[in-house]
């Protein structure tokens, strides 16, 4: 009781900062909150219903569809494909491109560099996918232009199903690498200088150095990155709504790209059950990934 | 002589690593300017033949509608949503960073925790629900206050204030001064800074915003440019120069407000990511 007027006493000594968070509340409570809610609830919905007047809950018969559906099956092993590939190449690039920018050598020019790596993050990726789409367009492009004209074999590009899902890894990397990389190489800037240096008296080589020395002070940036690029990757979708739309013959039909499809059809209920499938796997997965790497850490 | 090669090698590497991350933005403005017939015979030439504006004369009207809407709709969606969007996001950090421990203050902090992890692809599928309830299915208010919500000003709001010594609010606490005091004598003053980096990270990232304007419209009258450059791609597919045309009227506004602000926005962004 007294507890509890000691609290009321509290906030109302301080109704101003209720006043100040009042608008940040309501829009996280009815534009983020609600729909999360409301994406559970259509879950259980019969679609043709889920935004009539008397909705008819249908139990798990919405996940069940989902969870028999090849389509769905195959695109979320393949979004697991994709991601796992998409997480070790883009953290594997950025450390060495975080090296490359961080090297003693290179003394002038590399804020420009950065600046040329940054730019696709902020960039509508709506435009630069499309870019990328006709560069790797057969007749126009000029990858294969390029790749022919130095003496290799031409890329089948998105005609064929795993050319398409290659394509889809290079562009989402070209978009995301950037800020993996700054990542690193804030990192960097908190490397203890001395542990190098007495490793470098004591003969150690520069791989030993990177491995042995930097890699496990490193572990903040790649604790970080390996959680962001995880959530990033799981729920791919702008680059295949704009490159690839799933095909061909569905070899790019990432799980988010399923549920959207299914909505577009007005199959509310079953694209619902599909991102709480999607929720739940983001959250585990980037959870679990996060708790291994504290818990190694410590 | 060694260090001299390994210079260069270094140089070298980093220019032609740069050059992949710049050349879709080069290809993309030198193709709007030539003609298909010409890209087809040398797609890999670094400056167009002549400067041919056809394509930016077609995109004067994409499906019906003028280019001036996209463009009105684009901006004023933007600058709507990031303004609201800072204002409650700063003065929220702010409340939350002053008293954490108020009742109900946690609930939000989670709540907003909560929202930020769930797959904002995904979240605009039930966003079309709610939105259809509040009766906002169509509007401009509908899209805006969807999109102004951008979880990494939060991060960049709540990593300032953790700068601000608390000594110096206490003491004004002790003076008596009112909360409203507090904030706008202290605070403000010296957060215009962060400010201005999360008005501008909020703006970039709203102006790319395509999927909630797609989802939560009702008809093209409310199309951003990028959606308009969506319809543009699936539509039209075969207009090559307009297509690229249109996606660099897209892209040239924030490339050149990225090229002003550079390491506002770049430390911006990454502190913000690091630390949320």
């Amino acid at each position: 009781m007294i507890a509890l007027a000691a609290a009321t006493h509290d906030a109302w000594r301080h109704r101003a900062l209720y006043v100040y968070l009042l608008p940040f509340a309501l829009l996280t409570a009815v534009f983020g909150l609600w729909p999360i809610a409301e994406g559970i609830r259509v879950a259980f919905l019969d679609s043709s219903t889920a935004l009539g007047e008397a909705p008819d809950y249908v139990g798990l018969a919405n996940f069940r569809s989902v969870l028999g559906d090849p389509a769905f099956v195959s695109s979320l092993w393949r979004t697991l494909l994709f991601t796992a590939i998409s997480v070790v190449l883009n953290l594997v690039l950025a450390l060495a491109l975080a090296l490359l920018l961080a090297h003693p050598l290179l003394v002038r020019g590399r804020a420009l560099f950065k600046l040329a790596m940054f730019l696709p993050i902020i960039t509508p990726e709506v435009a630069t996918f499309i870019v990328w789409k006709w560069m790797f367009n057969q007749d126009f492009g000029v990858v294969n232009r390029l790749l022919t004209d130095i003496g290799l074999p031409a890329f089948a590009g998105l005609t064929t199903p795993l050319g398409a899902f290659i394509t889809l890894v290079i562009v989402e990397a070209w978009h995301h690498i950037g800020l993996y990389t700054l990542i690193f190489l804030t990192n960097f800037q908190l490397l203890d200088p001395n542990l190098d240096e007495a490793a470098q008296i004591d003969g150690a080589s520069r791989w030993q150095r990177l491995l042995r020395i930097k890699l496990p002070q490193l572990r903040p940036a790649i604790t970080i990155n390996t959680v962001y690029a995880l959530i990033e990757f799981l729920k791919t979708f702008t680059v295949v709504f704009v490159v690839t739309r799933g095909g061909p013959n569905f070899s790019t039909n990432f799980i988010s790209y399923d549920a959207y499809s299914l909505f577009a059809t007005g199959a509310y209920g079953e694209a619902a059950a599909i991102a709480t499938v999607l929720f739940a796997l983001v959250f585990g997965l980037a959870a679990t990934a996060y708790w291994a790497m504290e818990r190694d850490a410590t | 002589m060694k260090r001299m090669v390994a210079r260069i090698a270094v140089y070298a590497t980093a220019s032609l690593v740069s050059l992949v991350f710049v050349y879709p933005f080069l290809w993309m403005l030198i193709s709007s300017f030539r003609t298909q017939s010409a890209i087809l015979s040398a797609p890999l030439r670094l400056w167009p033949e002549r400067f041919d504006l056809t394509a930016f004369y077609s995109i004067g009207q994409i499906g019906g509608d003028p280019l001036g809407r996209f463009v009105v709709n684009s901006v004023v969606i933007t600058l709507a949503a990031t303004l609201f969007g800072v204002c409650a996001t700063g003065l929220g950090a702010y409340a939350l960073y002053r008293r954490p421990n108020l009742p109900l203050f946690a609930s939000v902090r989670y709540g907003f925790l909560l929202t930020i992890m769930y797959p904002n692809m995904m979240l605009v599928i039930p966003l079309y629900f709610v939105v259809y309830h509040l009766g906002l299915l169509g509007s401009y208010a509908g899209i805006i206050l969807s999109v102004s919500q951008v979880p990494l000003t939060f991060f960049v709001f709540v990593q300032f204030f953790r700068t601000i010594p608390r000594e110096i609010i206490e003491a004004a606490n002790v003076d008596g001064a009112s909360e409203w005091a507090i904030f706008s004598r202290i605070v403000l003053p010296i957060a215009r800074p962060v400010v201005a980096t999360a008005t501008l990270i909020a703006f970039l990232l709203n102006w790319k915003q395509w999927l909630p304007v797609v989802v939560l419209s009702t008809t093209s009258d409310s199309y951003t440019l990028p959606v308009a450059l969506i319809s543009l791609n699936s539509e039209y597919g075969i207009n090559f120069q307009a297509t690229m045309a249109l996606a660099t009227l897209t892209v040239l506004p924030v490339v050149v407000l990225f090229l002003i602000t550079q390491r506002r926005v770049m430390d911006g962004i990454v502190a913000g990511a690091v630390k949320g």
